[in-house]
């Protein structure tokens, strides 16, 4: 049915002037941010219509001499420790959870639910004295154990969800056919699973990358994190927006592709129904 | 009870025993990381420990008969409803518009829904930082353009509801494609025949959204709701960067009050008690959530 009366174009009309203002308020800060990484210093509180010509590529190379790069390095280090240990013990037990016919799955869906949703701040304080005591404050190993409470049940609870779209026949059958319950596992349950497993590890990657509040209260110079160490363009009495803004470029740039991966597990693992 | 069923009986038992062997190390994994820090908290809060003093080993209800008292913590409750409140209302409404005006665009241009995507990949810390650069009126490009015209864009950092409105339009910029990104796939399961149904019937293009598509959204709106809500009691980076609670206290929301007090003010125990409070929210929203996911699955 083509409608193409006067009507019907203002209502469109209006439909698309709403959508190019809610682009641009998507678009903006992400362009500004740009924009602030390439302004010369001297000229970076003028307005961008006064000086046009006045960016550098100076900001990118100042701050590769800044502590920055190896505060990125120990994100990606921890973040990817967190992430593997996560996967290790939390991919067999997503499985064990789908397939199985334990009892107490609904404890176990909210108690993973409850990990993910519990205040950060309720963990922290106990781990903060308990690390302060055992050595493990500003250490990598103090950070990973940090990171597997969020990683974790992440992980199984995004596993679960995806094993349990993987048909019970397929591994009924294979043990029918004399595999054991982890040739199952391994050889036919995983690899159906294969495009879950990706996103889980990208999630659980991604909530580790993210975190600012763990490494800012128990990592200290030598571990800390990028998002901690951005806060060091602050100072008591002026603020380096440039390298801010290279800085919240780099902390982005790795993410992108992986959100490219996993844009459409992140629906189903956030919002997917756990089948009992 | 025949040989084979028996025998079916006896694999059965085999498998779960198996099954129930690849789940102890997540129970263990979970124990440890989760359980433990949890009952620790829990311990503190009931404690007097103070990171300087220490502790004269007192047990009790203390702290959280100071809780009843504290007016800090009420304001900080408010704090936390009001930034919930607007962020998630704008959140939803925000998404919901896009997913459904992004639905409508076919062809080439449905690679612009990534630029709507782009803003939910910037790491938090980032993202306040961006918008705390939008909100400095020296620098403000925002500022800049509307000096042309001759108007002042008052400094919202420093006054009370201008830095709570800061907050929440960061944490909108941020969160939005998410409640998009679950609105988009729940409209692509809803059947194009019932719209084209009710056109046939006569009903307008808003009638056939408000009585046909949003009912059908309800489940998925319901869910971003929660999801949104919980992590918006976990506010945390935002307030830090933007405004450290302030100006005075008037951005200090629950968790970053819990914070104030374990880690500015060194009282460990008080801390621990609020966040006590705030986990048994959450643990009510969890158990609400994980019982409206088993009845989705059954």
């Amino acid at each position: 049915m083509i409608d193409r009366s006067p009507e019907y174009r203002l209502k469109k009309a209006v439909g698309v002037t709403m959508m190019l203002v809610l682009l641009l308020f998507a678009a903006v800060p992400t362009l500004w941010a740009l924009l602030l990484s390439v302004r010369t210093p001297d000229t970076i509180f003028e307005p961008i219509w006064e000086s046009p010509l006045a960016v550098t590529l100076d900001n990118f190379f100042k701050i590769t001499r800044s502590d920055f790069p190896s505060a990125l390095m120990n994100s990606f280090i921890t973040a990817g420790l967190s992430t593997f240990f996560s996967m290790l013990v939390g991919v067999p037990a997503g499985f064990a959870l789908a397939k199985s016919r334990v009892s107490g799955k609904f404890i176990a869906s909210w108690v993973l639910l409850l990990l993910r949703m519990a205040p950060p701040v309720g963990f922290v304080i106990p781990l903060f004295l308990a690390y302060v005591n055992a050595g493990l404050i500003d250490t990598y190993t103090g950070l990973v154990f940090a990171y597997m409470t969020l990683t974790l049940p992440l992980i199984v609870w995004s596993m679960w969800n995806s094993f349990s779209q993987v048909p019970d026949e397929l591994i009924e059958a294979a043990i029918m056919d004399g595999a054991s319950l982890g040739k199952a596992f391994l050889l036919v349950a995983l690899p159906a699973a294969r495009p879950g497993a990706v996103a889980a590890a990208i999630l659980g990657f991604l909530v580790a990358w993210n975190d600012f509040f763990y490494a800012l209260i128990i990592t200290r110079s030598s571990t800390t994190t990028a998002p901690v160490a951005v806060m060091n363009f602050i100072s008591y009495d002026s603020v380096d927006w440039a390298s801010i803004a290279v800085a919240s470029i780099a902390l982005t740039l790795p993410i992108l592709p992986l959100m490219a991966i996993a844009n459409r597990y992140i629906v189903q693992s956030l919002s997917g129904a756990v089948k009992g | 009870m025949s040989l084979n069923s028996k025998k079916r009986a006896g694999a059965t038992f085999e498998l779960e025993r198996g099954y129930r062997r690849m789940i102890v190390p997540a129970i263990i994994a979970v124990a440890i990381f989760a359980i433990v820090p949890l009952a620790g908290m829990l311990a503190l809060s009931f404690s007097d420990y103070h990171l300087i003093r220490g502790s004269n080993g007192e047990f009790g209800f203390r702290n959280f008969i100071k809780l009843v008292n504290d007016k800090r913590l009420m304001n900080s409750v408010y704090v936390m409803a009001a930034l919930s409140l607007f962020g998630v209302a704008a959140q939803v409404i925000i998404g919901t518009t896009v997913a459904v005006g992004l639905q409508k665009i076919v062809g080439k241009w449905r690679l612009g829904r990534v630029l709507f995507l782009i803003p939910y990949a910037v790491p938090h810390v980032a993202v306040a930082l961006i918008w705390l650069s939008l909100f400095t009126p020296t620098l403000s490009p925002i500022n800049a353009f509307f000096d042309l015209f001759g108007i002042t864009v008052p400094s919202f950092l420093t006054s009370q509801y201008g830095a709570i409105f800061a907050i929440v339009v960061a944490d909108t910029w941020t969160n939005f494609p998410f409640a998009m990104l679950i609105i988009l796939a729940a409209l692509q399961g809803i059947s194009p025949d019932l719209d084209e149904a009710a056109a046939l019937d006569g009903a307008s293009r808003i009638n056939t959204f408000i009585y046909i598509t949003l009912p059908l959204l309800m489940p998925a709106l319901l869910m971003v709701t929660l999801f949104r809500f919980i992590d918006s009691l976990k506010h945390f980076p935002m307030i830090f960067v933007m405004t450290k609670g302030g100006p005075g206290r008037s951005t200090q929301a629950t968790n970053f009050y819990a914070y104030v007090q374990t880690f500015q003010n060194s009282n460990v125990a008080y801390g621990a008690a609020i966040a006590v409070l705030l986990f048994i929210v959450a643990a009510i929203i969890s158990f609400y959530v994980a019982r409206l996911n088993q009845r989705v699955s059954s």
